[in-house]
């Protein structure tokens, strides 16, 4: 195809033709063409370097003698003004002295010398003038050489005359109406070109086979033209700021005409879009027709009114279509799938055959109608896709209402993830990113209610937050690209769902743990309950009341401790080690002193047995050993009077002397209610060993009850409202003087536990009542300390 | 009359050093300001019981009667702030004289005459704040005792308050009595009441803001009148 570009620039072979009128290698036509102006001294020149006599007719021209040499002719009245040549006479003299010089001399010789004859060289008075009609007729060899060309007929004129046609008008000063006429003339060839395909071919595709072969042709034509006045172009046209250069004043008709002949431009314009749609649909299409089409448009100007307009309401209105028809059908990874598709497609196009500005919009209308304005159903449908690879794991999934559509198959995990990772990837690109973060937090709202607030699954909680916890991470790593933002979201959702209930999942979290840390849980290694723990931990960082869970799992591990029931010491170490980096020391303080006492009283009970009060005083028949508590650390117990078999007792009273000799300064107290006993018992089929508790000795079972588990919360809220008071009455020690929002917005800074304002108040009006402070008589928005 | 006019000297005495402008001047008068404590006394007397020496109930229900006003009146209990009495249901002698000096009565007639006066020095604002918190302490009868139980609130409301605010005191002695978390009204609440009735918009409740330091018993109250509101 033709490019404008090369028709700018100035062939270089032309230039030997504009230079100046005196060449030597001058062929004059026939007719009149002479110089004005200054005197023709080539032939003179010659003249000199022949060094030959010619004989002249004394009234037309000059003579000389044959005798002279150069320096004779030097010094002959050189008159300028007064020389004229006669073009016949030269031609004559030129010929004869071409080839007949050696017979001029030859004859020369047989005649006598003449007399040195003198030069006298006249110039006429008038100036030469142009022939009559010199513009008419040289434009009219122009003109027929256009009209040829477009007509695509042979031209008579050679090159040659034609360039030398436009540098004689442009050299006489008529370049501006030789524009004007070339103008005109490609005018009426070029409308009539355009006006032809007016009512041409019902075939879209064959009309537009000939409104390229017409593009073609005009640039063809355009260039050949714009080559024959290259001249113009480089003189006149760029003297005159005014005035386009030829290529463009060609395109600039073109470009008219084309419009008047509406039908074609609009025609032309449809034909392309159809072409396009046919593609979009899956039809092959010319895509070079297109892309050389779509470079006229370009070339004329007229590509961003003309058809990237149309072009992209067009696609808007296709794809708009398409988006609803296909969301309606399709699932939601196939629609995801197929819009990456079509976005790519659109991609290519832009490459193939539309211009490269179109890209940007018409990737974004292309998104904006697949996407965009999809994105809520797109997220609604999205929950199916979460539902399933929880499915998979056996998440439980009651609690979130939306039904399943029976057009879904398990896919494997490793899909859904890819599916969630292509709307992640394709919502970034439309900035709906906020919308999907926002769905997800619901999401788990939603579901993380379900698995904490249905009270009949309290027994499957833990495990199963961990295992939702575990699937979130997955999909945030490998389907939400690490985003942070997304991260965020899921621990502020967590957080949300597993306060939704106060106290029980610290409460489950801290049964849970004491199972697995409990012997008996054969086929755990070490890691995997390492790996246990810390993930058990993520959700306890969740917790708000955390002084719940830390009351209940002093409780169980009291009771693992004192009962043996560890299953490895290591891990309970490790455990509390999580804690105190968690939560700090003071945390872990007392759970801490716990095993210290244990491994004391190992201690004392070995040195006991070694004792002479042990050796000397104790009934036989029975092994003790004793666990010496440290009050304080340990949960409190209530006292029970138990009546206890007499050898008990008596052992009992010798250990306690003992430890006092040993330890001077304490009291020991017994806690009964903790004891058991090994029972060895020999039964007709063998011995057997029972582990009670010293209650069954006595008949009475000690079962955990549901009301000591609520006591113990209700310790925990007692312990809170101590605090409360305590942290109010060192607030206003401190502070003398405070407003009642200071005061309340520093508590809430101070205390580590869930509390509502309306609790706080209570605590202050207590205090009010006891004088620890008072209203400010002045401000009743103020408290003072009284101290 | 020896021992009146023993207690006479003594009473100068004491009357010297707690008398008003008026008063002393009086005193410079001499006998006129004599003459009158003497009334003063000889009024007491009539009504106070002989053994005791101070006005019992009976004697104050006696004391009413002749003032025609009914015992349950709010003017007694102003007249009580303005003698300052200590125990509800008595006044002594030094109480009666303090409070019916303050209101140059020294008769029946006079007193009663001094009521309405009484009552508005009693209503101005800058000493109702006084007498509110008085109408508490007086009522809190036995030692150590520091809240008043809601049955005695309401009657003391309606008593103090009924006739400024008289539909906030309907509602909140309505709440009072329908409510369970509150058995007894302690000082602190019953001043935040007052306060309550004179700041806050009623029945809208438009400028209470439960996040001040409103005692919590007054946001118990706001949030149970818009429940029944709507």
């Amino acid at each position: 195809s033709v490019t404008p570009l090369s028709m700018s620039q100035p062939s270089n072979n032309n230039r030997k033709r504009s230079s100046t009128s005196s060449s030597s290698s001058y062929t004059s036509p026939p007719s009149s063409t002479t110089t004005t102006g200054g005197p023709h001294f080539s032939l003179m020149k010659k003249a000199k370097s022949q060094a030959v006599s010619c004989s002249f007719d004394n009234k037309n021209g000059f003579q000389l003698d044959n005798n002279n040499n150069n320096n004779n002719i030097n010094s002959a009245s050189q008159d300028p003004s007064s020389m004229i040549v006669d073009p016949t006479e030269n031609d004559a003299v030129r010929a004869s002295s071409a080839g007949g010089f050696t017979a001029n001399l030859g004859r020369k010789k047989a005649t006598p010398p003449q007399p040195a004859k003198k030069l006298v060289i006249k110039l006429l008075k008038a100036k030469p003038t142009l022939p009559t009609n010199f513009e008419e007729n040289t434009w009219a060899v122009l003109k027929t050489a256009i009209s040829s060309i477009f007509l695509k007929q042979p031209d008579p004129c050679d090159l040659e005359k034609l360039y030398q046609a436009v540098n004689d008008l442009c050299l006489h000063k008529m370049g501006g109406s030789l524009y004007q006429r070339i103008e005109k003339e490609c005018e009426s060839h070029i409308s009539s070109a355009l006006q032809s395909l007016v009512g041409q071919s019902e075939d879209l595709v064959v009309f537009l086979s000939l409104v390229h072969k017409t593009w073609q042709d005009f640039c063809d034509q355009m260039l050949m033209i714009r080559g024959i006045a290259l001249y113009l172009d480089r003189t006149y046209v760029k003297q005159t700021p005014s005035v386009r250069s030829l290529w463009d004043m060609g395109l600039q008709l073109f470009r008219k005409h084309l419009s008047l002949a509406s039908e074609v431009e609009h025609k032309t314009v449809f034909g392309l879009l159809k072409m396009i749609e046919s593609e979009r649909l899956g039809e092959a299409v010319d895509r070079t027709l297109l892309s050389h089409l779509l470079k006229m448009f370009t070339a004329l100007g007229i590509y961003p009114e003309s058809f990237e307009k149309p072009f992209l309401e067009c696609t808007s209105e296709f794809y708009a279509a398409e988006g609803v028809k296909y969301m309606q059908h399709s699932d939601v990874p196939d629609y995801l799938k197929h819009v990456e598709v079509r976005l790519h497609e659109e991609h290519d196009r832009c490459l193939l055959y539309l211009d490269a500005s179109t890209r940007k919009p018409l990737v974004a209308t292309a998104e904006r109608q697949l996407l965009e304005l999809h994105i809520t159903a797109i997220l609604d449908k999205a929950w199916i896709l979460l539902i399933f690879i929880f499915k998979f794991h056996n998440i439980n999934t009651i609690g979130f209402s939306q039904p399943l559509t029976s057009g879904f198959t398990m896919l494997m995990d490793g899909n859904r993830t890819q599916d969630l990772r292509r709307m992640y990837t394709l919502f970034s690109r439309v900035n709906a990113l906020e919308s999907l973060r926002h769905a997800l937090s619901s999401y788990i709202r939603k579901t993380g209610q379900g698995i904490v607030t249905d009270e009949e699954k309290d027994k499957d909680m833990v495990y199963s937050l961990l295992e939702f916890k575990a699937s979130l991470d997955k999909i945030w790593e490998e389907s939400f690209s690490k985003n942070d933002v997304f991260c965020n979201t899921i621990k502020e959702a967590f957080e949300h769902l597993i306060n939704l209930r106060q106290n029980r999942p610290a409460e489950l979290i801290a049964k849970f743990l004491d199972e697995k840390l409990r012997a008996g849980n054969k086929g755990t290694s070490e890691e995997e309950l390492e790996g246990t723990l810390d993930k058990v931990l993520v959700l306890f960082r969740f917790i708000q009341g955390k002084d719940v869970f830390e009351a209940f799992y002093k409780k169980d591990l009291a009771k693992r401790l004192l009962l043996g029931k560890s299953a490895s010491i290591d891990a309970e170490k490790s455990m509390i080690s999580k804690l105190k980096t968690e939560c700090g020391s003071q945390f872990t303080n007392k759970l801490e002193g716990m095993f210290k006492d244990i491994e004391l009283s190992k201690e004392i009970n070995e040195s006991f047995k070694q004792s002479s009060q042990a050796r000397t005083k104790l009934p036989s028949g029975i092994e003790m050993s004793v666990h010496v508590l440290t009050t304080g650390y340990w949960p409190t117990y209530p006292p029970m009077d138990v009546r206890l078999p007499h050898e008990l007792n008596v052992y009992q009273d010798i250990f306690k002397e003992f430890y006092l000799s040993k330890y001077s300064g304490r009291r020991l107290m017994w806690q009964n209610s903790l004891g058991h006993c090994v029972l060895k018992a020999e039964f007709a089929k063998g011995k057997k060993e029972l582990a009670v508790s010293l209650f069954q000795v006595n008949a009475i079972q000690l079962k955990e009850t549901v009301e000591e588990n609520a006591s113990t919360t209700e310790r925990v809220f007692q312990d809170r409202q101590y605090q409360v008071d305590a942290a109010i009455v060192r607030i206003m020690k401190t502070r003398k003087m405070l407003s009642h929002t200071l005061l309340i917005t520093e508590l809430f800074q101070q205390l580590k536990f869930p509390i509502k304002p309306v609790d706080l108040k209570k605590r202050i009006e207590s205090l009010i009542d006891r004088e620890y402070l008072e209203r400010d008589k002045s401000n009743p928005q103020i408290y003072n300390y009284l101290a | 009359m020896r021992r009146a006019s023993s207690k006479k000297a003594s009473s100068n005495s004491t009357t010297s050093t707690n008398s008003s402008a008026m008063d002393l001047f009086r005193s410079a008068t001499g006998k006129a300001a004599t003459k009158e404590l003497e009334r003063i006394d000889q009024l007491f007397y009539s009504y106070s019981n002989e053994s005791s020496g101070m006005i019992d109930p009976e004697g104050i229900e006696y004391l009413c009667s002749d003032l025609e006003v009914e015992h349950t009146d709010v003017r007694i209990l102003m007249l009580a702030w303005k003698m300052q009495a200590e125990k509800q249901g008595y006044f002594t002698l030094e109480e009666w004289r303090k409070g019916l000096k303050a209101l140059h009565a020294d008769t029946i007639v006079k007193l009663k005459k001094a009521l309405p006066e009484l009552e508005n020095e009693v209503r101005r604002p800058s000493n109702y704040v006084e007498f509110y918190s008085y109408a508490f302490r007086y009522c809190l009868t036995e030692e150590k005792q520091k809240s008043i139980d809601i049955e005695s609130i309401c009657e003391l409301l309606e008593l103090v308050l009924g006739s400024q605010f008289p539909q906030q005191v309907d509602f909140f002695v309505q709440y009072l009595k329908t409510q369970v978390d509150y058995k007894v009204i302690n000082m602190d609440q019953w001043m935040g009441f007052y306060r309550f009735c004179n700041e806050i918009s009623f029945p809208d409740f438009n400028n209470y803001d439960e996040e001040l330091a409103w005692p919590l018993i007054l946001d118990n109250f706001v949030d149970w009148v818009k429940s029944k509101q709507s």
